[in-house]
């Protein structure tokens, strides 16, 4: 089985720490940043499944954080885990696309249900756009070598 | 939670009534004197000047009144004497003396003389020598000679002569009229003597009050009617009959005259052209004046009375004002404890969104170690291995310091907490900031932002309420935060200093945030401003702080430059004013600037 690969952003270390060796525990990748820019960095580097990512940070804080990710475009859905209590923050984050959000503390299973749920949703609209592909180089074939070309590119 | 609070501060507030009580009773007084002052004074200034203007007048009136009286009794006194004299004068001029010598004819004479009244007591003819020729009346006098009499030598010298009263033969008091008359080169007289009692009843039976009293005088002082009281007629009157002067005279003595003779009275005095009589008119001046006395004694009364109306009303009014100015306070200060009331909610609720933040991330750790620990267990990894060993030391090692900070930061908030209550106490400033920046650094940090406190070493502990500095510090740094929204990263930079030549300490708390524009400078410790997002801020946190730091004695003022950054500078005394520890007690719960514009 492919392992799903996690990227954990939160600037408490012994969190993110802890957090990396839970998640390994069940079987997934996880790659742990202490700041949201080291997670644009990752995010670029590499392909992840799904972000778990902090509300709270100094320097660029989670909701920046956030729509940097979205800017890239990825299939890469984000979780919100935060301390933080307020909701209102948490249902912007959604509005701006998160997939869902935890308040700290959670258990471990609870976060590992919504993280199955977020690679279902990624899953699918990988799906998706791999039926709309398929569907324009049906329809031409051309598309295909530009299909090809933007992949050579990146 | 807040009930005790509030039964806390009922000491304090106690000594604040009382104050209060003090100054509505100076605001009492100080209305009701100036109201007085200004509405009686001018009433008594024009109640007496009408007073006195009408007692002038009444006086005068009265004067003339008395004059006239005088003057008209006068006038009636020397007309019956003029008319008696005339009428003897017509009966000896057209009577030869022989013809009256005749008694019988003498008798008809007299007769028809009192036809009318009994207007002269007797008639008689006397001869040159001073024999009666002929005597008409109820004395025996016929034998008389009054060659030795004093009138005798006087008529012969005079063609008409009036007597003083005299006793003469009859040893009565009376007064005699005569006409001396040539006839053929012999003189003889015509002598009447007007009927005492007739002239006395003339004289004096004039109705002047109850006091009033006349009677005539001659020009020796002797009595020649007899005045109501003491004296006795042909008595020598007590006062000086030559001081009065021609004419008619008015005189009013009071207290007693004992040169006068006279002694609260008011006397008047007219001459008689003939006989030289004085006549004198005279009255209690209590009487005299009862009108203008009563008169004045009633608007005296109305004068009481108004003044006494204006005291009342004035006293009612000031008693309803004090009222009104008791309730628009109360409601004043009941709409204050509410400001402050929401001040507190909003900073307790900002603060404790960071609270819950701070403590749920040292749980969530704990709650990881355990799940580490308890994958072990689950999957029946050997216990005994080192891994384990070393997995359980580390998270014991981790378990007990996210305990520790999670200690740490609910003691700092039971600290906050506690500082509810009002108290003015000693307080280490640096201290005390030290102990505000351990509770907002990881806020500030997780928003970028770095403390630097430049705090003054050996700075004396200042008098003050904890709690409410507590306030004013959170609520700068809170803002100081938010100031950098915008930026990634910034500074807070605090600054104490004493000043002694001040007598107190200055905290400057300086930020690099967006900054102030001019016109929001000016507002900025307004209630209800703000320039934060509807929900986000209340504006009341500037309006506290300069509320309390204005309670404590202090003063804040506020620097700024946009795109720069802000700067509030506190100044703090080192002792707080009398007024503040004294009579405000608690002065959170019940002052803010509205106060100030009452």
């Amino acid at each position: 089985m492919i392992k799903r690969k996690i990227l954990l952003v939160d600037d408490e270390i012994v969190f993110t720490k802890n957090m990396a060796k839970l998640l390994e525990e069940r079987e997934y990748r996880v790659s742990a940043v202490n700041s949201g820019d080291a997670a644009i960095k990752a995010l670029e580097a590499d392909d992840f499944d799904v972000v778990v990512l902090d509300l709270k940070m100094p320097g660029m804080d989670g909701i920046t954080t956030l729509r940097e990710i979205k800017k890239l475009g990825l299939f890469t859905e984000t979780l919100i885990l935060t301390g933080h209590g307020s909701i209102d923050t948490a249902l912007e984050a959604i509005k701006i696309g998160a997939y869902d959000y935890l308040t700290k503390p959670c258990e471990i299973d609870e976060l590992v249900e919504k993280l199955e749920d977020a690679q279902i949703q990624k899953d699918s609209g990988e799906q998706k756009d791999m039926a709309d592909k398929i569907q324009r180089v049906v329809e031409s074939p051309s598309a295909a070598f530009e299909l090809f070309e933007k992949k050579k590119k990146k | 939670m807040m009930h005790k609070a509030d039964k806390k501060n009922e000491a304090p507030e106690t000594t604040d009534q009382a104050s209060h009580i003090r100054s509505y009773r100076r605001l009492f007084r100080n209305f009701t004197l100036l109201t007085v002052i200004c509405s009686l004074i001018p009433l008594l200034l024009v109640g007496w000047g009408i007073n006195a203007h009408f007692a002038d007048f009444a006086r005068e009136r009265m004067i003339k009144a008395f004059e006239d009286r005088i003057d008209s009794h006068r006038r009636t006194i020397e007309l019956f004497l003029k008319e008696r004299s005339d009428k003897l004068r017509l009966i000896a001029y057209t009577h030869t003396k022989g013809y009256l010598s005749d008694p019988e004819n003498l008798k008809y004479v007299y007769a028809m003389f009192n036809s009318k009244s009994p207007e002269i007591r007797d008639l008689g003819v006397i001869d040159a020598e001073g024999d009666h020729l002929a005597y008409a009346g109820p004395y025996d006098l016929l034998d008389k000679n009054y060659s030795q009499a004093k009138w005798f030598a006087e008529v012969m010298d005079k063609d008409l002569y009036i007597s003083d009263m005299f006793m003469g033969f009859r040893k009565k008091p009376h007064f005699i009229m005569a006409v001396a008359r040539s006839e053929n080169g012999s003189h003889w007289i015509l002598r009447a003597t007007i009927d005492t009692d007739y002239f006395r009843s003339l004289v004096e039976n004039v109705k002047i009050g109850q006091t009033g009293e006349v009677y005539l005088v001659n020009k020796n002082g002797v009595y020649q009617t007899e005045p109501r009281g003491a004296p006795d007629i042909m008595d020598h009157a007590a006062f000086q009959v030559e001081s009065a002067q021609n004419g008619v005279g008015v005189h009013i003595y009071k207290g007693g005259g004992q040169k006068s003779g006279f002694s609260d009275e008011i006397v008047g005095t007219a001459w008689l052209e003939k006989p030289r009589w004085l006549l004198v008119v005279k009255q209690d001046y209590a009487e005299a004046f009862a009108d203008v006395n009563h008169a004045n004694n009633a608007s005296m009364l109305f004068l009481l009375i108004s003044a006494l109306t204006i005291l009342v009303v004035t006293v009612l009014i000031a008693r309803l004002m004090i009222r009104m100015i008791k309730k628009r306070d109360i409601q004043a200060e009941y709409l204050n404890k509410q400001l402050m009331q929401t001040g507190k909610m909003a900073s307790i609720g900002e603060l404790s969104a960071g609270v819950a933040h701070e403590i749920n991330n040292p749980i969530a750790i704990i709650q990881t170690e355990r799940q580490i620990l308890l994958d072990y267990y689950n999957k029946q990894k050997p216990m005994d291995s080192d891994a384990f060993r070393a997995q359980l030391l580390d998270s014991m090692d981790q378990i007990d310091i996210q305990a520790q900070r999670c200690k740490r930061i609910t003691q700092n908030l039971l600290r906050f907490s506690r500082r509810t209550r009002s108290i003015i106490e000693s307080v280490d400033l640096n201290r005390f900031i030290g102990e505000v920046i351990e509770l907002m650094e990881r806020e500030a940090r997780t928003s970028g932002i770095k403390f630097i406190p430049e705090l003054e070493n050996g700075m004396p502990p200042i008098e003050s309420d904890p709690s409410q500095l507590q306030q004013v510090f959170l609520n700068l740094i809170t803002n100081a935060i938010d100031a950098h929204e915008e930026k990634s990263y910034g500074s807070i930079r605090i600054t104490s200093s004493a000043d002694h030549s001040r007598q107190g300490v200055y905290i400057r708390i300086a930020d690099t945030g967006a900054g102030i524009s001019e016109e929001n400078l000016e507002k900025i410790f307004d209630p209800f401003f703000t320039t934060k997002a509807v929900g986000k801020g209340t504006g009341l946190g500037l309006s506290i702080c300069y509320s309390i730091v204005k309670q404590l004695g202090g003063d804040i003022s506020v620097s700024s430059r946009v795109g720069e950054g802000t700067e509030f500078t506190l100044f703090l005394p080192f002792e707080m004013p009398e007024a503040v520890t004294k009579g405000e007690g608690s002065p959170g719960e019940n002052q803010t600037p509205m106060k100030k514009a009452i």
